[in-house]
C-alpha cells in the first residue's frame, strides 16, 4: 500500500536518485510546483470568495454589507460573543451526529457495496435505480413518516435517532460511489487471497477494504458533509432544545420577521472550523494510487 | 445498534398505522389535575422569545401549571402542526399567524373558544375575523401589526418634503428623495405573501378587493407602485426584497422612506443616527380612510383528546390575551394592543406606535373574505406584481395573466 | 449502471470460484455458503433502505392519487382522485416554463459542475506544494448551511450594492449594473451560477478519488507508447474513469433536479417565475397552496424524469463501452 510507485511529475520522483540532481536543477523542477500552487490559491481565492463574505458581513454591527467596505475596518464581534456563548454544545451535538452517521453508513454501505460490484445479475441494476430513486425522495416526506414512527418509538430527541435519519442522505450515496470504486479493485488480488483459503468474509475485511481506504474516506466525508448541514431532520425529529444541532441552532437568530444575521453568520463559520480540521485530517489520507500500488 | 434495529423494524410496521390511528396521549383527568401543559410557537428568536416567555409565565403562575414550551422557526411551524396533527400529538396551546388559523381550524384539529366560555368581544375586528370560522372563534391574539411608511426625518427636512398622505405626494416626495445611490421609497414586492402583504395598503385603500382581483381598482394600485419602480423612485430590486432587505435599505441609508412594519423597530434602534417617524400608508384621495392588512399571531386551543387539559389551555389563551399581558407584550415588542379600548392607553405610552395603532383599529384580515383560499389568492397577487415590475406584463393585463396561474 | 464493466465472471459471485475446482458436492455446499455470505453483506442496507425509503416512496405515490389537504393530516381521510393531480400538474400554465427551466439548471449546473470539478481534479493531481491543503478548503462551502450561503449569495449578486457588480464595473468590464437576481432573463443564469458553485467540490473530490484509483502503471506504459498529455487522458484516464463518471453525471442529475433551498433561498421561484423548477412548483403547491396531493405529483414527476434519465444514460454508456 505504501509503496508509490514512482513516476515523473510526481512528488516522489524529484527526490529519486534517477536523474543526476543538481541542485540548480531541482530548482528548475520546483518552480512549475510553486506555479501550481499559486494557481491553486488564486482559484481557492474565487471559490472561497462568498465565504470571506460571510465573515465581512459577520463582523459588521448590522449583519449585512450593504455599507460594508472590502475589510471590515470596524469590526464588531457581538455576532461571535453570541455565538460562542450559546452555540457549544449544539456543536459537539453536530459533530457526534456526523461522525456517527460516517460510522453506521459506513458499516451498512460498504459490504453492500462490494456485493454489488461482485455480483452478476439482471437484478444490480434494478437495485441501483432503487437505490437512485431513493435520493429522488423528498426530504420532507422521509421527515413526515419518520417523526410519527420516531414518535411511537421514543427516537425523538436523540442523537442515535438523529444518526439514523440523517443516515437517509448518506448511504444510498456511500454504495453508489463505494460500488464505483470497487469495480476497480483487480480481482487478482482478491482472488490471490481467496486461492490462501480466505473465505469471503476474510477478504473482504484484509484486502478489499485496505485497498479501498481511498473511496472509503470519500464517501465518508460526504457522509459527514450530508450529515453537518442536515436542517429537516433536526429540525423534524427534536422538540425540546436537548440535542440541537448547530444547523437548527442558527434559527435561533432568524426569527420570522426579525433576524440577527451578524450572529447567523458567526455561528456559521465558527461551527465550520473544526469540521475543517477534520476534513483537512482526512483527505490527507487519501494516497496516490493505492490499489495500483498493492498489485505489484 | 442492534436494538435500534429492531426498533426500527416495528417503526416500519407502525409507521403507517401511526399516520391514521389515534396515537392517544392524553386521557382525561379531572380538571384540579392538569399540572403541565405545552405550548408550541414560533417565537424563536430573541428578544421576542423571552418577552413571549415572561407573558407565558405570569400566566402559568396564575393557573397553577407549568409549561413545556417548543419554539420553532416560523417557516416551518404549518409543517410542524400538520405532522403533529396526523400523529395526534398537537400542544395544549398553540400559536398560529393569523392567516393560518382558517385553514387549520378547518381540519378539525382545534376547538372553539366558546366551548369554554372565553370571552372574545372588545377585540379588533379584524383579528376576530382572522380566527372565526363557520361562527366560530378559534382563536386570540393579545397584540397586532400592521404597516406604515416609515420616513427618515432629516432626509426629509434637507428636501423640504412634508411625510405624504396621499399617493400623489407620495410620488411626489420618492422622486424628490432620489439622488445618488439613494432611492426615493423602498418596499417588499418579493415572490412571497410578504409581497402580497406589502401590496395591500394600497389595493384595499383604493377600493380593491382580493374576491376581484381583475377589478380596475386592482390594477390602479398596482400601476402606482408600478410607476414608482418604472420613475427610478424605487429600485428595481423590490421584486428580490423581503421586508427585512428593505429596512436594511432604509436603515443604512439607502432609501429615504420604506413600507414596513413596527416590528422592525427594535432594529432600527441599532442604526440610532436614522432618524425616523411613521405614518400611516397613504391613500389614493385625500380623504380615504387608509386599510391595511392586519397581522399578528393566535393562540389557538388544540383538539388534544383530554377535556381538562384543553379547558386549562383555554384559560390560558385568555390569560395571554389579557389587557395587562396585552399591554405588556405591545410595550415590549412594539406591537399593538387587539383590544381596541386600550388603543388610546397605549399610544399615549409609546408615541413612535400612534400611526400603527390608528391602523390597526381599521386593519383588515387577509383571510376575513376568501378563508382558506386566500393562499391562492395572495399567490397570484405577487406573481401579477412581479409581472408588472419586471415589465411582462402592464398592470392591467398583469392580475389576467397571473390568475390563468 | 455500467455492470458490463464489472471485472467478474459472468454468472459468478467471485472469482475465486474459478480457482479451484472442488468435488461437487462440496462445491455445492460452498456455493451455499458463498450466497448466505453474499445475503449477510446485503442484508443491512437492505434493511436500513426499505424501512427509510420503501414506505415514503408508498406515501408519497398514494399522496399524489389523493386529495390531500391539511385537513387530512388531522383526519387522515383523503379522497381517490385517480390521475387528477397530475392533470392539474401538467395542466397548470406554470408547468412547460417549470420544466424547461428544469432542463436549463440541470444542463448548466452540471456542465459547469463537471467541467470544472474535472480540470480541478486533474490539476489536483499534480502534487504540488499545499495541494492537499487547497483541495481539502474547496469543501469548505459545503460545511455552511445552504441559508446563510445563499444569503451571502443574495448580498454579493445585489444589483444596486452587490459586491460582484462593484467588482465589474470597478475592472470596466460593465457600465450597466447587472440585474442578477431581479431581472426575469438574468435570474436563471445568476442561480444556475451559485449552484455550480454549490457543486464544484463534489465533482472535484470523487472525480479525485477516481483519478487516483488509476494505476501508474498504465500511464507509464502509455508514455511509452507515445500517449502523453492529451491523448493519455483519452486514451488512459477517460476510460479507467467511467466508473466514476457514471456515478458523478448520474447523482449530480439526481440531486441537481431536486435543488431547493437554494432557489427559494435566492429567488423564491421569482422574478415573475423566472426561476420556478418542478422541485420548487413541489414545493409551493405542498406548503404555500397546502395543495398536497398536486405537490406530491409534481415530485414523482421529478422522481420519474430522474428515473428516465438514468435508464436512458447507463443504456447509451454500456453501448459505449461495448463498442
Amino acid at each position: 500500500m505504501t509503496a508509490l510507485t514512482s513516476t515523473p511529475g510526481r512528488a516522489p520522483s524529484s527526490a529519486a536518485p534517477s536523474a543526476p540532481s543538481s541542485s540548480q536543477a531541482r530548482r528548475r523542477a520546483d518552480r512549475p510546483k510553486l506555479r501550481h500552487t499559486a494557481v491553486g490559491l488564486l482559484f481557492l481565492a474565487v471559490m472561497l470568495f462568498p465565504v470571506y463574505w460571510m465573515v465581512n458581513a459577520s463582523l459588521q454591527p448590522s449583519g449585512n454589507t450593504l455599507t460594508a467596505d472590502f475589510l471590515p475596518l470596524n469590526p464588531s464581534f457581538a455576532g461571535y460573543e453570541r455565538a460562542i456563548a450559546q452555540q457549544g454544545p449544539n456543536l459537539v451535538t453536530s459533530l457526534l451526529i456526523s461522525l456517527g452517521t460516517v460510522a453506521f453508513s459506513l458499516a451498512v454501505a460498504a459490504p453492500a457495496a462490494y456485493m454489488l460490484s461482485q455480483i452478476r445479475s439482471r437484478w444490480i441494476s434494478v437495485a441501483l435505480l432503487a437505490i437512485l430513486v431513493s435520493q429522488m425522495i423528498p426530504g420532507i416526506v422521509i421527515a413526515n413518516a419518520l417523526y410519527a414512527a420516531y414518535n411511537d418509538l421514543g427516537l425523538l430527541n436523540s442523537i442515535h435517532g438523529l444518526i439514523l435519519a440523517d443516515a437517509t442522505h448518506a448511504i444510498p450515496f456511500v454504495i453508489l460511489i463505494l460500488r464505483a470504486f470497487m469495480m476497480r479493485i483487480p480481482p487478482s488480488i482478491v482472488e490471490a487471497a481467496r486461492v490462501d483459503g480466505a473465505g469471503v468474509v476474510r477478504a473482504f475485511v484484509s484486502i478489499v477494504l485496505p485497498v479501498s481506504r481511498n473511496s472509503l474516506i470519500t464517501a465518508g466525508l460526504f457522509a459527514f458533509l450530508f450529515s453537518w448541514s442536515d436542517f429537516l431532520f433536526a429540525l423534524t425529529l427534536t422538540t425540546t432544545e436537548a440535542v440541537r444541532p448547530v444547523t437548527l441552532g442558527i434559527y435561533t437568530y432568524l426569527g420570522t420577521q426579525v433576524s440577527n444575521w451578524s450572529a447567523v453568520m458567526a455561528t456559521a463559520v465558527l461551527s465550520s472550523l473544526p469540521a475543517i480540521v477534520l476534513l483537512v485530517l482526512a483527505q490527507k489520507y487519501i494516497a496516490a494510487g493505492a490499489t495500483g500500488g498493492s498489485v505489484k | 445498534m442492534k436494538k435500534n434495529v429492531t426498533r426500527l423494524l416495528a417503526l416500519a410496521a407502525l409507521a403507517p398505522l401511526a399516520l391514521t390511528a389515534c396515537g392517544g396521549g392524553g386521557q382525561s383527568t379531572a380538571a384540579e389535575d392538569v399540572k403541565e401543559l405545552t405550548v408550541l410557537d414560533y417565537y424563536n428568536n430573541e428578544p421576542d422569545k423571552s418577552h413571549v416567555q415572561k407573558a407565558l409565565d405570569r400566566c402559568a403562575g396564575q393557573l397553577g401549571v407549568t409549561l413545556k414550551r417548543e419554539t420553532t422557526p416560523g417557516k416551518d411551524l404549518i409543517q410542524k402542526v400538520l405532522q403533529r396533527s396526523s400523529s395526534r400529538t398537537l400542544p395544549d396551546v398553540l400559536m398560529l399567524d393569523n392567516p393560518d388559523v382558517k385553514e387549520i381550524a378547518a381540519t378539525g384539529g382545534l376547538s372553539p373558544l366558546g366551548d369554554y366560555g372565553v370571552d372574545t368581544s372588545g377585540f379588533a375586528p379584524g383579528m376576530i375575523d382572522a380566527a372565526t370560522l363557520d361562527g366560530k372563534v378559534y382563536g386570540l391574539a393579545p397584540t397586532a401589526n400592521t404597516l406604515g411608511l416609515f420616513y427618515n426625518k432629516e432626509m426629509l427636512a434637507a428636501a423640504g418634503v412634508e411625510p405624504p398622505r396621499t399617493w400623489d405626494e407620495l410620488k411626489a416626495a420618492a422622486a424628490k428623495l432620489t439622488t445618488g445611490d439613494r432611492y426615493g421609497l423602498a418596499f417588499s414586492a418579493i415572490a412571497t405573501y410578504e409581497g402580497a402583504w406589502q401590496f395591500l395598503p394600497f389595493m384595499w385603500t383604493n377600493g380593491g378587493d382580493e374576491t376581484d382581483l381583475t377589478g380596475g381598482q386592482v390594477a390602479e394600485a398596482l400601476a402606482f407602485t408600478d410607476g414608482l419602480v418604472a420613475s427610478g423612485s424605487a429600485s428595481k430590486s423590490v421584486v428580490n426584497w423581503s421586508q427585512a432587505d428593505v429596512r436594511d435599505q432604509f436603515a443604512a441609508g439607502k432609501a429615504a422612506m420604506m413600507i414596513n412594519g413596527p416590528w422592525q423597530i427594535p432594529s432600527l434602534a441599532k442604526t440610532p443616527d436614522v432618524k425616523w417617524e411613521a405614518v400611516q400608508v397613504p391613500v389614493n384621495e385625500a380623504g380615504q380612510t387608509p386599510v391595511a392588512p392586519l397581522g399578528g399571531e393566535v393562540w389557538t386551543v388544540p383538539q388534544t383528546g383530554s377535556k381538562a387539559k384543553q379547558a386549562k389551555a383555554a384559560e390560558l389563551v385568555e390569560c395571554i390575551a389579557s389587557d395587562e399581558n396585552q399591554l405588556a407584550l405591545a410595550k415590549e415588542r412594539f406591537v399593538v394592543p387587539t383590544r381596541t379600548a386600550l388603543g388610546a392607553e397605549y399610544a399615549k405610552a409609546v408615541p413612535e406606535m400612534a400611526a400603527f395603532t390608528e391602523q390597526v383599529a381599521n386593519a383588515r384580515s387577509r383571510t376575513g373574505k376568501l378563508g382558506k383560499d386566500w393562499p391562492k389568492a395572495a399567490t397570484v397577487m405577487y406573481t401579477a406584481i412581479q409581472l408588472s415590475l419586471t415589465d411582462q406584463a402592464t398592470p392591467e393585463e398583469a392580475f389576467a395573466r397571473a390568475s390563468a396561474g | 449502471m455500467p455492470t458490463l464493466e464489472t471485472p467478474v465472471a459472468p454468472g459468478g459471485v467471485s472469482p475465486a470460484r474459478a480457482a479451484a475446482p472442488p468435488a461437487r458436492g462440496a462445491r455445492r455446499r460452498r456455493a451455499s455458503r458463498e450466497r448466505l455470505v453474499q445475503a449477510l453483506f446485503l442484508a443491512p442496507a437492505g434493511l436500513y433502505l426499505v424501512l427509510f425509503f420503501g414506505y415514503p416512496v408508498v406515501k408519497n405515490v398514494l399522496m399524489s392519487l389523493q386529495e390531500y389537504t391539511t385537513r387530512t393530516f388531522f383526519t387522515g381521510e383523503a379522497p381517490w382522485v385517480g390521475l387528477a393531480n397530475y392533470a392539474t400538474a401538467i395542466g397548470s400554465n406554470l408547468f412547460g416554463p417549470a420544466m424547461l427551466n428544469t432542463a436549463l439548471f440541470t444542463v448548466g449546473s452540471i456542465a459547469g459542475q463537471f467541467a470544472i470539478g474535472l480540470a480541478l481534479a486533474s490539476f489536483f493531481r499534480k502534487r504540488f506544494p499545499l495541494s492537499g491543503f487547497l483541495r481539502s478548503m474547496l469543501l469548505l462551502p459545503w460545511l455552511l448551511p445552504l441559508i446563510v450561503s445563499s444569503a451571502t449569495w443574495r448580498s454579493i449578486l445585489d444589483q444596486d450594492s452587490g459586491v460582484l457588480n462593484g467588482f465589474l464595473r470597478g475592472v470596466g468590464l460593465i457600465s450597466e449594473p447587472i440585474p442578477w437576481l431581479t431581472s426575469p432573463s438574468v435570474a436563471l443564469i445568476a442561480v444556475v451560477l451559485v449552484n455550480i458553485w454549490v457543486g464544484i467540490p463534489f465533482n472535484v473530490t470523487i472525480l479525485y478519488g477516481g483519478l487516483q484509483e488509476i494505476p501508474e502503471e498504465l500511464y507509464e506504459a502509455g508514455a511509452m507508447d507515445g500517449a502523453t498529455g492529451w491523448k493519455a487522458f483519452w486514451h488512459i484516464t477517460w476510460p479507467n474513469l467511467r466508473p466514476v463518471v457514471s456515478v458523478v453525471l448520474v447523482l449530480g442529475v439526481v440531486y441537481t433536479l431536486k435543488v431547493l433551498d437554494i432557489i427559494l433561498g435566492l429567488t423564491n421561484g421569482g422574478p415573475a417565475n423566472a426561476t420556478q423548477t418542478l422541485a420548487v412548483r413541489s414545493y409551493q403547491e405542498s406548503f404555500v397552496n397546502f395543495q398536497f396531493g398536486v405537490g406530491a405529483a409534481f415530485s414523482n414527476i421529478l422522481i420519474l424524469i430522474s428515473l428516465v434519465f438514468a435508464v436512458v444514460y447507463l443504456r447509451l454508456n454500456r453501448r459505449a463501452v461495448d463498442e
